[in-house]
């Protein structure tokens, strides 16, 4: 039996479709859950093995980004998300998923401390709305989400996207850092706008729990999975047309969601 | 009284765009912001709600700083929706409060520098907007000495208790009927209650309706009739006999030419649903209809900019859910016509010179914002739109909104578009609960925008309420088959959706004392016309409603069974159980009394002016290319977020140059290679030469950019909205006849049929200058038309931006000397009269050329050449790819300046490669004209011309507006 992924909708979440889509495609059986059928359920955590908050705005960015979803889940879904954290699962935060993640304190989650609240995700420097493809590093995180991906270029679309936090969390979480936004030569952002959109501190664009498998991401890789959906589409399909190839069907993006298949395929051969 | 202040960091981004802000202005300052939250329910004060507003990392919430000189607060008036406010409730809620959790957001600015009372007041300004909101101001000492800012709860309170339905005595003078039309019934203090948009001949005929039934007319049916009635509503100058044209415009020229084309394409018709619903909607594929609605909100963008057009993207969502059983919103789309926003005119909206119109900036930076908030919270993406600046948008801006939408064909095997109510269904009303907001508006934005302009007539839109809404009708609820029918409450709020809807069963009976209230006091004559946002009305078989009510209220939506749809011939409604009113279904719908039209017509334009001819070309092409009209909206484009859904193929900004492209490709199912390709065009200053030409020009440009981005020619369908001015006017109504007759004949030319439309004819300002004179500001008349197209496959899709260096260049069709009302002439202060004429029939030859040669690939890129002309379109293209180009145009015999700026319709711009030279020349013949080469060098050169460098191009399209 293949694993399974929930991703959560309601209340503004907005991105469960695509995202549940990028988990089909990949081989995964997914299903999609408004925040307050799980609610009355939470026995469900118990019978999957991959929690997907998607992107969105839920209840409008009001009172910050990913603020009160959190404190709904926080109140409603506690105990059940921490015994989820805590067995062989995966959990991913997608932009808004990743405000909320953090603000759950499911990552980064220092020495085990999931609950505490040690990251922001706040207003862009700019103070707008940012959307626009950007280029990505993996950094030093062993997440299984991440398995062999060097570099990605996908988009980021957020209005709250700058990761902030006082110097010793920024020290104790070197090795939690997941992605960094660079210049497309693959040279740090260096806090650069256009290419570090939105300020973030260390150029940093996604983070982890300590584990690796909780992982908490500004960009959208469900929205650069496929070559079509890329802003150079039109000149990659130009180029493969002039030399008589095949345009591939796959973009960076992709490479995460084939990875949570992996991980389960892998883990059930150890079981095996 | 509870009131919890949040000091954010110090490095907060809405504080340092502020102090830049300031900085522009010569101020330095420091500036720390404040979220400020306030409520009557003690639970508030709890550490727990306290904690659950406050970000520890980043915001504290026990201690404000004494470190500046002013305290500058800004929340919102009584009754104005506030969602930040909302959403505290709803956490209050969390926190263990049971009732009374109504929590109101306010924004403290603590800011530090040399500044005067008189720059916080001012930067008050800017910040906030006196019809909605409130902005305190305190020194430090005043703060120091108070203890901070006051207390303000904003809670509506209404003196009027036990309202019922006043008895209107119509049997009065001619002169107070007129009274009563223009503002409104008098109230027992002498106040009018505003204005209900009828003219002494509607009077009459209510007048004579009311004797007729024995009786007086009730203040609710006077207001009922009036929202009917409304220009708005009933589109009475599309409606009325005009000149020998008895049928009236949209009947005889606009839903006549879809019937002939429909008629002529027989069993390839596109069209599914057309002019009957909210959207109108066509084949997709054999699965799916797309829809596609676009609306304008002008008159509330006047007063409220972000609200205003908040309003009107999320009210043009709602047309999109509620076509048929309910479409999924898919794409939005926008558009602007505005005032230069680096002008400063001053106008003002009475004799005393008191209340000032907004400035254009103030203007742009509020409706862009309102697209923005509305769109983005949605889950909707917004690839494309346009903004079009005219001096005279200064007074009443034109905002457009769109929605296209996806839905199944059929739905439990019935056709998805077919709906109707039945005798015996229940009147649902779903969503948001009714307030004061927007009473009046159908009424107000059929008239002129002057000093009485209602203030209750702007409203906020509430995204997520909305999409809470939406989740459930379209994700959850449409496929059980619960329902029969539904509409979107908007402009007349519950009398307007449910009288429409009543019109399938054949009589209504509403109990408004159902109707849940945002606060206790209301009249019933304000809960039946309230366009209180985010608010559906469906029609329910009696066996579902209680499963509905259960499946909204699992997803936080109130929803409420408010009455029952009959089929007694009458609008009924009921007030505790005494009847508030009864009138006949027909009168309300259909006695309103024909108007006769007579139009004039007289041609415009001035003589052909004898320019001399530039010295220095490439200068001048950089002029043209900072010009408002034609330069980079790149700012808008990054702020709407245009790849949600993961559908984005073709975006708002092209090529690693990014250039602001006019046409945009969707992928809207993601297992589905088709494509949705989408454009807008207008030409507004056409129209002080000949609105005819005007319209086709429209119409021309919205179909040609689909065309060149590779849309099936025949698989495109339109749409129209007229913003016009002064329609009372002879003249005016002959040019709107003018225009009405020129897309008629194109449209059916092109086989491109209209499915929907809008009209708002009363876009003037009136007024007084800063000299105290009186002026009335018309809007250019404007016809935008939308147009929609499928993609067989998005690897067909073509963009704007050259592809490789030695690709050949073309300009497909003729360029004449036609550059009046051009960007050209404008730039040199000359209107001209070689206005660009149509010549449908070669543009037809050319669009199914061009859009076989899109099915084989043979196009590498492609630019519809529009405002600017082939100048401007060579520059574009050269941005957009960042690649040189050598052009020779010595095979014209133009003066070089028209041949660059000339306008004339029909053409395109195109680049191919090498390898398929041959047989695109095959393919196009002599449509195709070869002039040039892509380069690998840095400029762009036209021979004997000019020779400018590509970053200077791109320099001059992409600073004017950088800082917005």
């Amino acid at each position: 039996m293949s694993a399974k992924a929930l991703i959560l909708s309601g209340y503004g979440l907005n991105c469960e479709e695509e995202t549940l889509f990028a988990f089909e495609h990949v081989g995964l059986t997914g299903s999609i859950r408004h925040i307050n059928d799980l609610i009355d359920n939470p026995k469900e955590l118990d019978e999957i093995q991959i929690l997907v908050v998607p992107g969105g705005f839920s209840y409008g960015d009001d009172t910050g980004s990913g603020n009160a979803f959190a404190q709904k889940m926080r109140l409603s879904l506690w105990d059940s998300l921490r015994e989820f954290v805590s067995r062989d699962t995966l959990t991913l935060g997608i932009c808004n998923g990743c405000q909320i993640l953090t603000n759950l304190g499911l990552a980064p989650a220092l020495d085990d401390n999931y609950g505490e609240r040690i990251v922001a995700v706040t207003h862009n420097l700019t103070a707008r709305y940012q959307c626009r493809w950007v280029d990505l590093k993996v950094g030093a995180s062993n997440s299984p989400w991440l398995n062999g991906i060097d570099t990605m270029h996908i988009p980021v679309a957020h209005g709250e996207g700058r990761f902030m936090m006082d110097g010793q969390t920024m020290d104790a979480i070197k090795d939690q850092i997941a992605l960094t936004y660079t210049k497309p030569d693959q040279s740090p952002a260096n806090n650069e706008f256009p290419f570090n959109p939105n300020g973030s501190m260390n150029d940093i664009a996604g983070i982890t729990d300590q584990s690796g498998r909780v992982l908490a991401l500004m960009p959208h890789p469900e929205r650069g999975m496929f070559t079509w959906q890329r802003d150079d589409y039109d000149h990659l399909k130009d180029k493969t047309q002039r030399e008589g190839a095949q345009l591939p069907e796959e973009s960076d993006g992709m490479a995460l969601f084939k990875n949570a298949a992996e991980y389960f395929e892998v883990a059930k051969r150890k079981t095996a | 009284m509870p009131r919890i202040e949040i000091l954010s960091h110090e490095d907060d981004g809405r504080a340092r765009q502020i102090e830049q802000a300031l900085k522009a202005k010569g101020k330095a300052a420091s500036v720390r912001v404040v979220d400020v939250y306030t409520s009557e329910n003690p639970k508030a004060q709890s550490a727990e709600f306290i904690g659950s507003l406050t970000n520890p990392v980043t915001q504290k919430s026990d201690q404000m700083p004494d470190d500046f000189d002013w305290a500058l607060e800004i929340g919102y008036l009584p009754g104005v929706t506030d969602n930040v406010g909302h959403t505290a409730s709803e956490l209050l809620e969390l926190a263990g409060a049971q009732n009374d959790n109504e929590c109101y957001s306010a924004r403290l600015y603590l800011i530090k520098g040399k500044l005067s009372k008189t720059d916080i007041e001012s930067l008050a300004g800017e910040l906030s907007n006196k019809l909605i909101q409130r902005a305190s101001i305190k020194s430090h000492d005043d703060f120091t000495k108070d203890g901070g800012m006051d207390v303000v709860v904003p809670k509506v309170s209404l003196d009027n208790k036990g309202a019922v339905a006043d008895d209107i005595d119509l049997n009065v003078s001619d002169e107070e009927l007129k009274i009563i039309g223009t503002q409104g019934i008098e109230d027992a203090d002498g106040t009018r209650r505003g204005p209900l948009g009828m003219s002494l001949l509607y009077m009459h005929a209510v007048k004579d309706y009311f004797a007729k039934e024995g009786r007086p007319a009730k203040d609710i049916e006077l207001e009922t009739l009036a929202q009917t009635w409304s220009e708005h509503c009933k589109h009475t100058i599309f409606a009325s006999p005009i000149d020998d044209v008895k049928d009236g415009i949209f009947k005889h020229y606009i839903r006549r030419a879809t019937a002939d084309i429909r008629k002529k394409r027989g069993k390839d018709d596109i069209c599914v649903s057309v002019f009957s619903d909210d959207s109108g909607g066509i084949i997709f594929d054999d699965k799916y209809l797309i829809t596609h609605k676009v609306e304008t909100h002008n008159s509330p963008s006047a007063l409220d900019p972000f609200g205003g057009s908040i309003t009107g993207i999320v009210g043009v969502n709602r047309d999109c859910i509620a076509f048929g059983m309910g479409a999924k919103p898919v794409i939005n789309i926008y558009g602007f016509c505005l005032a230069d926003p680096r002008t400063k005119p001053e106008y003002y909206r009475d004799k005393a010179m008191t209340n000032s119109i907004l400035s254009p900036e103030t203007i742009m930076n509020g409706v862009v914002r309102g697209v923005e908030v509305g769109g983005n919270c949605s889950g909707i993406p917004t690839p494309q739109g346009f903004v079009y600046f005219d001096d005279r948008f200064v007074g009443k801006p034109l905002v457009f909104v769109g929605t296209v939408g996806l839905i199944p064909r059929e739905i439990n095997d019935k056709p998805s578009h077919e709906k109707g109510t039945r005798p015996g269904d229940k009147i649902l009303m779903v969503g948001g609960r009714v307030g004061r907001d927007g009473i009046h508006g159908a009424t107000f934005s059929s008239v002129v925008l002057d000093e009485n302009s209602p203030a209750t007539a702007v409203q906020i839109g509430d995204p997520i309420t909305q999409k809470k809404l939406s989740d459930v009708i379209i994700k959850e609820i449409r496929d059980q088959g619960l329902y029969t029918a539904m509409t979107d409450n908007g402009a007349g709020g519950l009398s307007s959706s449910v009288g429409e809807l009543a019109e399938g069963s054949g009589g209504l009976h509403i109990e408004l004392d159902k109707v849940p209230l945002k606060y206790p006091g209301m009249a019933p004559w304000e809960i039946w016309i309230s366009e209180s946002q985010e608010r559906m009305s469906i029609a329910v078989p009696p066996e579902n409603t209680d499963k509905m009510i259960k499946l909204f209220a699992a997803r936080g939506v109130e929803a409420t069974v408010v009455g029952e749809f009959t089929n007694t011939g009458r609008a009924h409604a009921t007030w505790h159980g005494e009847t508030v009113m009864d009138m006949d279904m027909d009168f309300l719908h259909g006695g309103l009394p024909e108007t006769p039209l007579k139009t004039t017509y007289t041609q415009g334009g001035e003589t052909e002016p004898d320019l001399p001819e530039p010295k220095d070309y490439g200068q001048t092409l950089k002029d043209m290319l900072s010009r408002p009209n034609i330069c980079s909206k790149e700012f808008i484009s990054t702020q709407y977020d245009h790849n949600v859904q993961g559908s984005a193929v073709l975006g708002p900004l092209q090529g690693p140059g990014r250039v602001y492209a006019d046409a945009s490709v969707t992928k809207p199912l993601l297992d589905n290679p088709r494509g949705v390709a989408l454009s807008q065009g207008l030409a507004p200053r056409y129209s002080d030469i000949d609105t005819g030409a005007m319209a086709s020009a429209a119409l021309d440009m919205a179909v040609r950019n689909t065309v060149a981005a590779g849309a099936d020619f025949h698989h495109i369908a339109i749409l129209d909205n007229f913003c016009w001015c002064s329609s009372d006017e002879p003249e005016r109504l002959g040019q709107l006849k003018r225009a009405a007759e020129a897309i008629y004949d194109l449209s059916v030319l092109f086989e491109t049929p209209f499915i929907s439309g809008k009209d708002s004819m009363f876009n003037d300002f009136k007024g007084y200058d800063a000299d105290g004179k009186e002026v009335k500001i018309s809007v250019p008349p404007t016809l935008l038309v939308s147009s929609i197209g499928v993609i067989p496959d998005v690897e067909q899709s073509i963009s704007l931006a050259p592809k490789a260096p030695g690709d050949l260049i073309y300009i497909l069709s003729e360029t004449k000397d036609e550059l009046g009302a051009s960007e050209y002439y404008d730039m040199n202060g000359t209107l001209g009269q070689n206005v660009p004429q149509i010549d449908g029939a070669r543009n037809l030859e050319l669009y199914k050329l061009y859009s076989q040669a899109a099915r084989q690939n043979l196009i590498a890129s492609a630019l519809s050449i529009n405002l600017g002309g082939l100048g401007v379109a060579l520059a574009k293209k050269a941005i957009a790819g960042q690649m040189g180009m050598n052009i020779d145009l010595s095979g014209f015999d133009l003066r070089a300046d028209k041949l660059l700026f000339s306008e004339s319709l029909g053409r395109i711009l195109v680049t191919v490669t090498p390898a398929n030279q041959k047989e695109f020349e095959k393919h196009f013949g002599h449509s195709a004209q070869q002039i040039g080469q892509i380069t690998d060098s840095n400029k762009l050169n036209i021979n004997n011309i000019l020779e400018v460098y590509i970053k200077a191009l791109e320099e001059a399209y992409k600073a004017p507006l950088k800082d917005y």
